[in-house]
């Protein structure tokens, strides 16, 4: 038997594997790194923070994570609890994850710091410490490129002594040309922000601040509507492969654009599809192709579990594997769910101006914000519109041409001749029901 | 369901292929209570519309109370109101789309969803919800329309449609069926697979690929066929149809006699089970009921009867109904 070599090559990983993520999704990737510190350290779970009660932690107790990103160099620092250096030294450094790694919440494939570092730059400066511990690592990537070892060298430091300072910094310079181009072009800083706002709303002020060159990022909350007694959401509960799945669907509040209109996909709460409108959530597929009469749809589909790899999302965590059965099951359910909701929003064009087409249009309009946990405390429902019950009428307006003669003949008859219209009318119509329908 | 509602244009009752289907269906169903499965506690939801005809059948013969009939054509609502024939029957002026997803999953369910139209997109989203959130041991029947589409079916396909021009044919019909099912139908296919008589076999695989695409997001669970009925009052009608089974229901079907009778059909690759009511006079049911069921070569020695219509009888007799003028 001879073999032909199948060995892995350092250029795959630096050149090849490299393009397909963008720089600013690198960077939530080295975001990523930090927010699993914070979650490790802190025994956080992902149930806690999409679903359970609102805290407001005090500012001290949240982690800081500040983000650098110029020409020059692109910087993360972070005070989330630092990496210990067992993990430093066999699990980190590592492509891909071993089956006794201590996984985190959101690195799943043990990929997304190291293709970030070598899609970002040449040098890369890491120093991290608990407050037991510390390590330092610096090297550069032409030169490791070069060897044929894969260790990386790494010196240990003294640690931070401080909970509160502990964390990781990891600094990426001499910036690979198409990267520190992009930059100069601008928008990046502002991408990042964007993004980092509406990837992480369950993350952003329940455990750690983010600030992208100074600027604090504010969460982006995915906006979730009801009506009392009125409109009720549609959701979903399941779980399978150890994935608790919990769907909600429904009409969002206020005035909505298009582009915000579609499902939002959280795996482990970071959202990793966000307003989807394709066939990847049945668009256009079991549902009707998107419009913007459907803009106040809106829907969640949270995927969580402990082992991250169970989770449908791709390495980039900005798609999702469409044959991971778990999501194959609940997008059979998020088809099924929005359905009515489209139904439902159709109705309000009818072209008869019905006192039900107005009902349902002041329902869309009078829907108030409810959180995603709300909506999954309660049983699992379809999606429900109850038309409001109507006041039965008392009184109605009659508004009706007379002749002048006709009024004439009763003013005479009845020795007024100054009785206006309206008093006539009322009397010859409570005269008529008198006289004729037995009152 | 198409927005006319075929209230309007179909004598419900007076259907006698449909109504051997109804009560096929109803034979079935006392076999499956007779193998354990509650079928008396399913909920049945239906198109009832102003006839309530299966809802009558079923309350009466199988003693299920929870029943639902939808429709979307709030015109019918007084007159759906006014003809329903039991308190237990709630009316939801609601299309299917809207009401599966709230349907219980805590009973099992009877849904009937017997479409008086064609294949159209609408049908296979119900069916793909349905069996998203039915429990394990529902039973999930769907009927359609099997004739060609007409002009204003396939006006949607193509509205620049124009009849007075061009007369629809196998060529439309086969873009209206890539148009609503695309990713149901098998690859390869030519014009000639839509001649009037492959539609038939045409929607038998669209929905046979409908049931198990929606089944495989449920890896515990299988979609088990049970019927397949083809049959023909005024239009070619095909009805469809299975259990959502579990392992424990899957043995359960299994040990049931339902296996035994002819409409069975637990591969939909099989021929349909076809339900032909041949014409006969009343004194001449008399007679031939006296000898079912019989031989396979019994001819009548009174009169002369086509061998196949014999056979079709056969296997229909017991639950063909007789139709007669009654003054009141």
């Amino acid at each position: 038997m001879k073999y032909a070599s199948a060995e892995v090559r350092k250029q795959f990983f630096i050149e090849m594997f490299t393009r397909d993520i963008s720089l600013e999704d690198c960077v939530l990737d080295l975001i990523d790194n930090s927010l699993d510190s914070y979650l490790l350290k802190h025994e956080t779970s992902i149930s806690q923070l999409v679903f359970g009660t609102d805290g407001n932690p005090k500012a001290d107790d949240l982690g800081k994570i500040d983000v650098t990103c110029n020409e020059r160099q692109v910087k993360v620092v972070d005070t989330c609890g630092g990496i210990v250096r067992r993990r430093a030294m066999g699990e980190v450094f590592c492509f891909g994850h071993d089956e006794d790694d201590q996984r985190g919440k959101l690195g799943a494939y043990g990929v997304g710091m190291k293709r970030a570092l070598f899609k970002i730059g040449n040098n890369f400066h890491i120093v991290s410490r608990t407050p037991k511990e510390g390590f330092e690592v610096t090297f550069r990537l032409d030169e490791w490129a070069e060897t044929k070892e894969w260790n990386i060298p790494i010196k240990f430091i003294e640690g931070a002594d401080l909970e509160k300072k502990a964390g990781t910094s990891i600094t990426v310079t001499e910036l690979h040309n198409e990267v520190a181009l992009r930059i100069k072009e601008g928008g990046v800083p502002n991408n990042i922000l964007d993004d980092a706002a509406t990837t992480y709303p369950y993350f952003l002020g329940q455990c750690v601040r983010l600030r992208i060159n100074d600027t604090d990022v504010n969460p982006e909350p995915i906006k979730l509507g009801e009506l009392h007694g009125v409109l009720r959401a549609a959701s979903e509960k399941f779980e399978q492969d150890g994935v608790k799945v919990t769907l909600a669907a429904t009409v969002a509040p206020g005035q909505r654009t298009a582009e915000e209109a579609g499902w939002y996909i959280l795996c482990n709460g970071r959202v990793v599809v966000r307003a989807d409108k394709t066939n990847l959530t049945g668009w256009a597929n079991e549902l009707a192709s998107f419009q913007p009469k459907y803009r106040s749809f809106v829907g969640i589909a949270s995927f969580e579990s402990d082992d991250p790899l169970s989770l449908p999302w791709t390495t980039t965590k900005r798609d999702l594997n469409r044959e991971s059965s778990v999501f194959i099951r609940a997008r059979g359910l998020m088809a099924t769910m929005s359905k009515p909701i489209l139904t439902f929003l159709n109705s309000q064009y009818s072209s008869d101006t019905t006192v039900e087409v107005a009902d349902i249009r002041d329902a869309v309009g009078g829907v108030k914000e409810v959180s995603f946990k709300d909506i999954a405390a309660k049983p699992t429902t379809g999606f429900l519109y109850t038309p409001p019950k109507r006041k039965e009428k008392r009184v109605e307006w009659v508004r009706f041409q007379a002749d002048v003669s006709s009024l004439d003949k009763v003013r005479r008859h009845l020795r007024r001749p100054n009785m206006g219209a309206g008093e006539i009318g009322k009397l010859t119509l409570s005269h008529y029901v008198k006289t004729e329908c037995g009152e | 369901m198409s927005t006319i509602s075929s209230s309007y244009r179909v004598q419900y009752d007076v259907r006698p292929a449909k109504q051997v289907e109804r009560r096929m269906l109803v034979d079935a169903l006392q076999r499956l209570a007779a193998a354990g499965f509650p079928v008396a506690d399913y909920q049945y939801t239906g198109f009832g519309a102003i006839y309530f005809v299966d809802f009558i059948l079923f309350h009466k013969a199988l003693g299920m109370s929870k029943l639902v009939s939808l429709e979307q054509v709030k015109s019918l609502t007084s007159r759906m109101m006014f003809n329903r024939p039991f308190s237990c029957v709630d009316i939801k002026m609601v299309p299917a789309s809207s009401e599966i997803p709230n349907l219980s999953r805590d009973v099992s369910h009877l849904v009937w969803l017997d479409y008086d139209g064609v294949l159209q997109k609408d049908f296979l989203s119900d069916i793909q919800s349905a069996i998203t959130v039915l429990p394990a041991g529902s039973i999930l029947l769907v009927t359609v329309d099997v004739e060609p589409p007409e002009d204003h079916d396939y006006r949607l396909v193509d509205p620049h449609f124009d009849s007075s021009k061009e007369v629809l044919g196998p060529k439309h019909w086969k873009r209206y069926f890539e148009y609503h099912a695309s990713s149901y139908l098998k690859l390869g296919l030519s014009d000639t697979d839509f001649g009037k008589s492959e539609l038939i076999l045409r929607s038998t695989e669209i929905l046979k690929a409908a049931f198990t695409k929606s089944i495989v997001a449920r890896p515990e669970l299988q979609f088990l066929p049970m019927f397949n009925f083809a049959y023909r009052d005024s239009h070619s009608m095909l009805t469809m149809g299975g259990m959502i089974a579990g392992r424990t229901e899957k043995r359960q079907l299994r040990a049931s006699n339902i296996r035994e009778t002819v409409y069975y059909r637990d591969d939909f690759g099989s021929p349909p089970f076809e339900i032909k009511v041949p014409c006969l006079t009343r004194k001449e049911r008399v007679y031939l009921d006296r000898e079912m069921p019989c031989a396979d070569d019994w001819v009548p020695g009174d009169f002369d009867l086509d061998p196949e219509d014999i056979r079709h009888y056969r296997d229909i007799y017991r639950f063909l109904p007789t139709f007669a003028e009654i003054s009141i």
